[in-house]
């Protein structure tokens, strides 16, 4: 949302932020009044908002000027129709502040709308923040009473937020980040220390009102869409690969999982040596048939022969063709070829416990025939040379 | 192969489903090392029926991801075109200090097929679906040569 203009602030948006703006606008006009009080008043105890501010007159004037000590009275008056200014173009922020604040915190409208002003006034112009720095303990110590304890952490929050300012200049999430945390970090902190921070350094919050848990444009919609996609594939992968699981940090999974891939590949490359080493003669007599009735699309080199006490067995089975159950014997024929001599390898194809041995064992034998000469077809009566 | 994921749920009936591509990759590639052994005489060498095996093996996990995945696409399409496969399976193990956050995407592309052709996020898409297909044609595989050892020490039952 962009910081729209002065006065139309309350238009374009829900009404719920209508109160909240009129409250803001009474404030400003209450502040400014406030403020012109204090520096003819030039005391802590004239003016009732340095009074707020629970500093002296010359205090509340620089804060308001320039964030560094012992500014005149002066120079302060001459910027606090800017600072004016200033707030009535915050304000126009607000209720996009707002609108983003109110997301993750459900719960406290006013600490949200204690957070929004203070975001309002945060800029980068000295003046400006420093006029919001200085008006936050003040926003903090008008309705100090009725609000929750959440308002308290907002303005005790809000001078720690200078030290981190230059940390999060740049970023905006991390401005909005570090502001709610410093936000619940600071329910302790005490106000005078909090106060001398703020006379101190720059305020921060560059541009927090948009960022909080809510991207308001479609480019860091997009972006965060995407290292969300991102993210889930990657949760995927490690779920994948064995090991993964445990490995925190983008690069060690990216590193295992492209171990993963190329030892993978040498197994292929390592099997298919050792089965063009072994030479095996394989004949696909039942295995055409029954495979083929699965898979349709492949064309199959008319499989429909031999294997007569094997392949009978499944006949009925692939002719139903239901799903489910019944399926599952054929193909598992000769991944449980390894059920037929226990001493077999660990590896089983489908690890299902329906397979009946006997059942397996002709199939077994009609599909495959270990012939190291290559030169007689066995079981002739179950085998027909096929393609 | 959607069917095949693990992590995933299926669509369809997952039995039918996980067994149509799986039994899809079986039957392909035992009919391909069928016509291997046939074609390969006593003077073909050893190493160009490794080759062709292999390629046996990449061409049957092709066709059982069928056209569905991109790396299935860019793989027909390598071994429709090039007589020889070529697959990076040189990686020199040699320690590759600078394989580290800015190369292992490329790394990665190089080892999945079509990789040079996605973006990030679609190449971790179909790293996992090849990382599958992968482990399912090493089974296969293997279970082949067990079945196939495993006659050489069990003389069959005539």
């Amino acid at each position: 949302m962009e910081p729209g203009g002065s006065s139309g602030v309350g238009s374009g948006n829900s009404g719920t932020y209508t109160p909240e703006i009129a409250e803001s606008l009474r404030f400003e006009e209450e502040i400014q009044s406030l403020i012109h009080q204090s520096f003819d008043g030039s005391s802590a105890a004239g003016g009732s908002f340095t009074a707020l501010l629970g500093l002296p007159a010359n205090q509340a004037v620089e804060l308001l000027h320039h964030p560094g000590p012992g500014e005149p009275p002066a120079s302060a008056a001459s910027s606090s129709p800017t600072a004016g200014d200033l707030w009535r173009l915050r304000l126009g922020e607000h209720h996009a502040a707002t609108d983003a604040l109110r997301l993750p915190f459900g719960g406290s409208s006013t600490f949200v709308e204690r957070a929004a002003r203070f975001s309002v006034f945060a800029t980068d112009d000295s003046p400006a923040s420093s006029s919001g720095g200085g008006l936050s303990p003040g926003l903090k110590a008008e309705p100090p009473d009725s609000d929750s304890p959440p308002t308290l952490p907002a303005p005790a929050g809000r001078p720690r937020r200078p030290s981190k300012r230059k940390e999060c200049e740049k970023s905006k999430a991390k401005a909005v980040a570090k502001k709610s945390k410093s936000a619940e970090e600071n329910t302790s902190a005490a106000k005078p220390a909090a106060e001398e921070n703020t006379s101190g350094d720059k305020l921060p919050y560059v541009h927090v009102r948009a960022r909080r848990g809510q991207a308001t444009d479609s480019h860091s919609l997009a972006e965060r869409a995407r290292r969300e996609k991102i993210n889930a594939r990657m949760k995927l992968l490690q779920d994948l690969v064995p090991g993964c699981s445990k490995i925190t940090g983008t690069a060690l999974v990216l590193d295992e999982i492209i171990n993963h891939v190329q030892s993978l590949q040498r197994q292929v490359e390592f099997l298919s040596m050792k089965l063009a080493a072994v030479n095996p003669r394989i004949d696909f007599s039942g295995l055409d048939h029954i495979l083929s009735a699965e898979c349709g699309p492949l064309a199959v080199g008319s499989g429909c022969g031999g294997g007569a006490s094997g392949t009978a067995m499944w006949a009925s089975d692939t002719a139903a063709s239901t799903g489910g159950i019944r399926r599952m014997p054929p193909p598992q024929q000769i991944w449980h070829l390894d059920l037929v001599h226990p001493q077999q390898s660990s590896t089983v194809w489908e690890n299902n416990g329906a397979a009946h041995p006997h059942f397996l064992l002709s199939p077994a034998i009609s599909l495959v025939g270990y012939d190291p000469a290559g030169s007689v077809p066995l079981n002739s009566n179950q085998l027909k040379m096929e393609l | 192969m959607e069917s095949k994921s693990f992590t995933t749920g299926n669509r369809d009936n997952p039995n039918t489903d996980l067994h149509g591509s799986k039994n899809m990759m079986a039957s392909h590639f035992l009919r391909a090392l069928f016509r291997i052994q046939q074609t390969s005489t006593s003077s073909s060498s050893f190493a160009g029926r490794s080759r062709r095996i292999r390629r046996a093996a990449y061409a049957s996990m092709a066709y059982s991801a069928g056209a569905r995945r991109a790396w299935s696409r860019a793989l027909l399409r390598k071994l429709r075109s090039r007589a020889r496969l070529r697959f990076p399976r040189r990686l020199s193990r040699t320690a590759r200090p600078q394989r580290r956050d800015m190369d292992q995407a490329q790394v990665l592309r190089k080892l999945v097929p079509g990789g040079p052709s996605m973006d990030y996020c679609k190449l971790l898409e179909e790293t996992a679906d090849y990382i599958r297909c992968l482990t399912t044609q090493v089974r296969l595989m293997q279970t082949v040569m067990d079945s196939i050892s495993s006659y050489a020490h069990h003389p069959m039952i005539p």
